[in-house]
């Protein structure tokens, strides 16, 4: 064990408490890559990765939730078993599914920045249901406006058919998603501040 | 599942940032490349590294089996054309050749993950990120492991609660709002403990870190990552 002999710099109260809330959330967005709730009428396995990414950004706010994501990715990237399918590796990065996992700290950032504003968090349970529902649709089409031409440029097909491949079979189920963060933002039992 | 094993290998022996160059560097070279000669060669370079950690090919691919249909459904979806001649199998090339570089990719992924425990890829991190974020980037990661299976286990629990209780009978909304809300409430709860119990123990921005030592057995695969990255400009 290396020996130190500097003083011991502590880490402000604040700061380890937002930093503990976007390591749990971390955890929690890959604890939930082993959950998919069976459709009947789907082929697509439903997870709840994007329910996460716009709760990052609504919760934590732009900063401590893009922390949170990237948190997730370099975890992911180290090999511990985050992504879907219960696996991991540097390899997911520069995979197919690329292009979706860069996107998860951008959109966790934008969800945030339109709901509060700043860097100090609002209650986000008193934000208006237009505000909420732009900036997770925003969310949404940054996730997809990022995967979707990654997808495409990897595995060298069409933007159709990328769109046909990564998109079109999760958007319904997607668009669920952002209408349950929604919901469980506005019941105001998770408290941001 | 693919996780670390305590071992003698090569890859083992190798400190984590000569690994992650590597395959940062196999990544960039696959990227660029997706001729049937490089192909050949990656797959070469590929295999070797898997062999270099022993992580059997059967059992990377095993593990990595969820990415295989997506895989081959890019080629066949390239394939079929509206109108005649319906079905191309020309235009299923590329995409298929590009799909099996991002095969590859991802199972390089393997020998990293079978030769390195988490705490030294967290000191690694460490080491290489510079500064506040790095210390909180590395923290992260160890966290993430720490409760990966606690959270695991309360996702488990709440849907075990839910279905006791008729939960499947409800619509798809109110099941993921349910599940949501409970999950991220007890997460919350633990995050309040952890902070609480962190800061009861000297949080530091200056923590003492795990040994990690670059050694002349590095220098070979810093090498080669090397040159992964020059392939890129060819």
């Amino acid at each position: 064990m290396a020996t130190n002999s500097q003083s011991v710099d502590l880490v402000d109260g604040d700061v380890v408490r937002s930093f503990a809330r976007a390591a749990l959330l971390a955890a929690l967005i890959s604890a939930t890559a082993y959950v998919s709730i069976p459709i009947p009428i789907s082929p697509v396995p439903f997870t709840l990765q994007v329910l996460f990414v716009c709760l990052a950004g609504l919760v934590l706010g732009p900063v401590w939730g893009s922390v949170a994501m990237i948190l997730y990715l370099a975890a992911g990237a180290i090999g511990i078993p985050v992504f879907s399918g219960g696996n991991g590796g540097i390899g997911h990065l520069f995979g197919h599914t690329g292009g979706y996992l860069w996107s998860y700290p951008v959109a966790a950032f934008v969800i945030g920045a339109m709901v509060h504003r700043g860097r100090t968090l609002k209650d986000v349970s008193a934000v208006s249901i237009p505000v909420l529902a732009v900036s997770l649709l925003a969310g949404l089409t940054l996730i997809y406006g990022i995967g979707v031409p990654w997808l495409a440029w990897v595995l060298e097909i069409g933007l159709a058919e990328a769109v046909s491949l990564g998109a079109a079979p999760f958007i319904p189920l997607d668009l669920v998603k952002l209408a349950a963060a929604a919901a469980i933002v506005k019941s105001g039992r998770i408290d941001t501040v | 599942m693919l996780t670390y094993e305590p071992d003698d290998t090569l890859a083992h022996r190798l400190d984590p940032r000569s690994k992650l160059a590597v395959q940062i560097g196999f990544a960039a070279s696959a990227l660029a490349h997706t001729t049937p000669h490089a192909l050949v060669v990656l797959t070469g370079l590929a295999l070797g590294l898997l062999w270099s950690a022993r992580v059997p090919l059967r059992q990377a691919l095993y593990a990595y089996r969820y990415a295989l249909p997506l895989l081959a459904l890019a080629p066949l979806i390239s394939a079929i054309t509206l109108g005649a001649p319906w079905f191309d199998p020309r235009a299923a090339i590329a995409p298929a050749l590009a799909s099996y570089r991002v095969l590859l990719i991802i199972l390089v992924s393997a020998a990293y993950i079978r030769s390195t425990p988490v705490r030294d890829s967290r000191a690694a991190i460490q080491r290489t990120v510079p500064g506040k974020p790095g210390q909180l980037l590395g923290m992260g990661v160890a966290l993430v492991f720490r409760f990966l299976p606690l959270l695991r286990q309360d996702l488990e629990t709440i849907r075990d609660a839910s279905d006791a209780r008729l939960g499947t009978e409800r619509s798809l909304l109110e099941r993921v709002v349910h599940i949501g809300t409970v999950s991220l409430e007890r997460a919350f709860i633990r995050a309040d403990r952890l902070s609480l119990a962190l800061q009861a123990r000297c949080f530091a921005w200056n923590p003492t870190l795990p040994p990690l030592a670059l050694t002349r057995r590095d220098a070979p695969a810093f090498a080669l990552a090397g040159v992964l990255v020059v392939t890129v400009l060819l």
